[in-house]
């Protein structure tokens, strides 16, 4: 400990300030709260930073960051868990008919989607996120969420289809809606 | 959707793959007998083109998410003064941290080496008060019952000493001077001026002599300020408290074996006037000798104290 090498913060900036935009918008998407997700990109940042002596230069520092993230995501979640035994989610059955899939709408809204993410289970819906909007591999996402690579792609794979399943929904509202004003319009119901 | 000629285990094979093809996790291999699937069944294409789409979409909606402007300073910031603070965090130079102690360790075992030679030096200066207060006071027990009237403690004081009575009486109320006189012990030239008061059930000495040059140490651990926010020394020497203080020339003890904290709050209520008293008179005495009367004291006497 006494000849740990010193560590300049501008170092710590130059390889990890260039992953913020990531970090804040996967930690937004899996915090409801905008101003806890800040906080948590904060903490992931001095954490980061009191052991960045123990980062490999030239190793991925943003795989290295959500490992950070989600360590603390786990950890701030086991505490809401704690407080307010929030509700557990029935496990969705793994088989399903894949002939079952909803159809994808050929325009999609953002925040259709946000809204059909947001009612996707965390598990799931973390997954999700770290393959196809972080673009981590299989192998990352095992290693950053310390989970199986089996259960990574079991959890991915379900995870879309659960996306899938409430965006068709959302968009079936949305266009019930739709309908239901354009007849307001017009005057009758 | 409708698929038509569905059931063939090839497309069940085939959909179970899209996941992994979407995330380019197949071995080439399979990825290429994928490709030829799709090419020749529509509905796999069609299923292949709704995930796609699904992903893209999700891809860009997450991008409404950017963090708000001030988080980069405010991590900026935090980072800095992480750096920067007490320690670093306890993780910029350890070193520093351990040398840091080990000074703090040698300056606090010399502060007590310091502390303790001065604790000494006043208890031997204090005791000279108790002993005079025990010799003459309590063993000698050279006073009455009955307070010796006012004009006899005047005329056993002398001229000089006489104007200290009143100061006496005044700052110590609920205490009466039942003696005053000079007192010397048997084989001992040192001379002290001796009021020996009964009050709160026990008897108490005041006891005034010369300093001939000796000091107390001046210590900001050893003392306790008196009213006027001179110091005050105290110990407990011989069972009994005693409370000490400095004048230009003189040495005051109040000496009793009530508690530490009354000794020291009568201390502090005489060594302030006592010392303007004795302080002027010197000042306007300064050649005159004082006339010691040497009182009647027990032969068993001859403690010498230094």
């Amino acid at each position: 400990m006494f000849f740990r090498p010193k560590m300049h913060v501008e170092d710590f900036e130059a390889a990890a300030m260039p992953h913020l935009a990531d970090l804040y918008r996967s930690a937004s998407l899996l915090i409801r709260d905008s101003s806890e997700a800040e906080d948590l990109v904060q903490e992931v940042y001095l954490e980061a930073w009191k052991s960045f002596h123990r980062f490999a230069p030239g190793t991925n520092c943003r795989a290295w960051l959500f490992k950070i993230l989600f360590h603390r995501l786990h950890h701030f979640r086991r505490r809401l868990i704690k407080a307010s035994r929030v509700e557990t989610f029935a496990s969705p059955g793994e088989e399903e008919n894949f002939m079952a899939e909803p159809p994808v709408p050929q325009e999609i809204r953002d925040e259709d989607v946000l809204v059909a993410l947001e009612k996707v289970p965390l598990d799931f819906r973390e997954a999700v996120l770290m393959a196809d909007v972080e673009e981590f591999s299989y192998r990352e996402i095992a290693e950053t969420m310390r989970i199986p690579l089996g259960t990574v792609m079991s959890r991915l794979s379900r995870g879309r289809k659960l996306l899938r399943a409430e965006l068709a929904e959302v968009a079936r509202s949305f266009g019930i809606k739709q309908r239901g004003e354009a007849a307001g319009q017009g005057g009758s119901v | 959707m409708k698929v038509l000629n569905f059931n063939s285990q090839q497309c069940e094979r085939v959909r179970r793959q899209l996941d992994a093809y979407l995330s380019n996790e197949l071995l080439v291999e399979t990825t290429s007998e994928v490709l030829r699937h799709l090419e020749s069944c529509e509905s796999c294409s069609h299923e292949l083109d709704a995930r796609t789409r699904l992903r893209k979409a999700l891809r860009k909606a997450a991008d409404q998410r950017v963090p708000p402007e001030h988080l980069r300073e405010v991590i900026s910031r935090r980072l800095r003064r992480e750096q920067n603070g007490f320690f670093g965090e306890f993780r910029v130079i350890p070193w520093a941290v351990a040398l840091a102690s080990l000074v703090l360790v040698v300056v606090a075992a010399q502060q007590g080496l310091r502390l303790e030679r001065g604790r000494q030096l006043v208890s031997s200066v204090l005791a000279i008060g108790v002993s005079d207060h025990i010799q003459c006071a309590i063993k000698g027990h050279n006073y009455p019952e009955v307070a010796n009237p006012q004009d006899q403690l005047r005329k056993k004081l002398g001229a000089e000493y006489a104007g200290l009575l009143p100061i006496i009486q005044q700052k110590l109320p609920g205490f009466q001077v039942l003696e005053a006189h000079i007192c010397q012990l048997p084989g001992n030239p040192r001379k002290y001026i001796h009021f020996i008061t009964r009050g709160q059930g026990t008897i108490l000495s005041v006891t005034l002599t010369k300093r001939d040059g000796e000091s107390l140490p001046v210590q900001r651990l050893l003392v306790t300020k008196d009213f006027s926010g001179s110091d005050l020394y105290h110990a407990k020497l011989e069972g009994m408290s005693v409370a000490g203080f400095e004048t230009d020339e003189y040495f005051g003890f109040v000496v009793s074996d009530l508690g530490q904290n009354e000794i020291l709050r009568l201390a502090a209520a005489i060594a302030p006037p006592l010392r303007d008293a004795l302080d002027r008179s010197i000042g306007t005495n300064t050649s005159a000798t004082p006339v010691f009367l040497v009182d009647s004291v027990s032969s068993d006497l001859a403690r010498k104290i230094e």
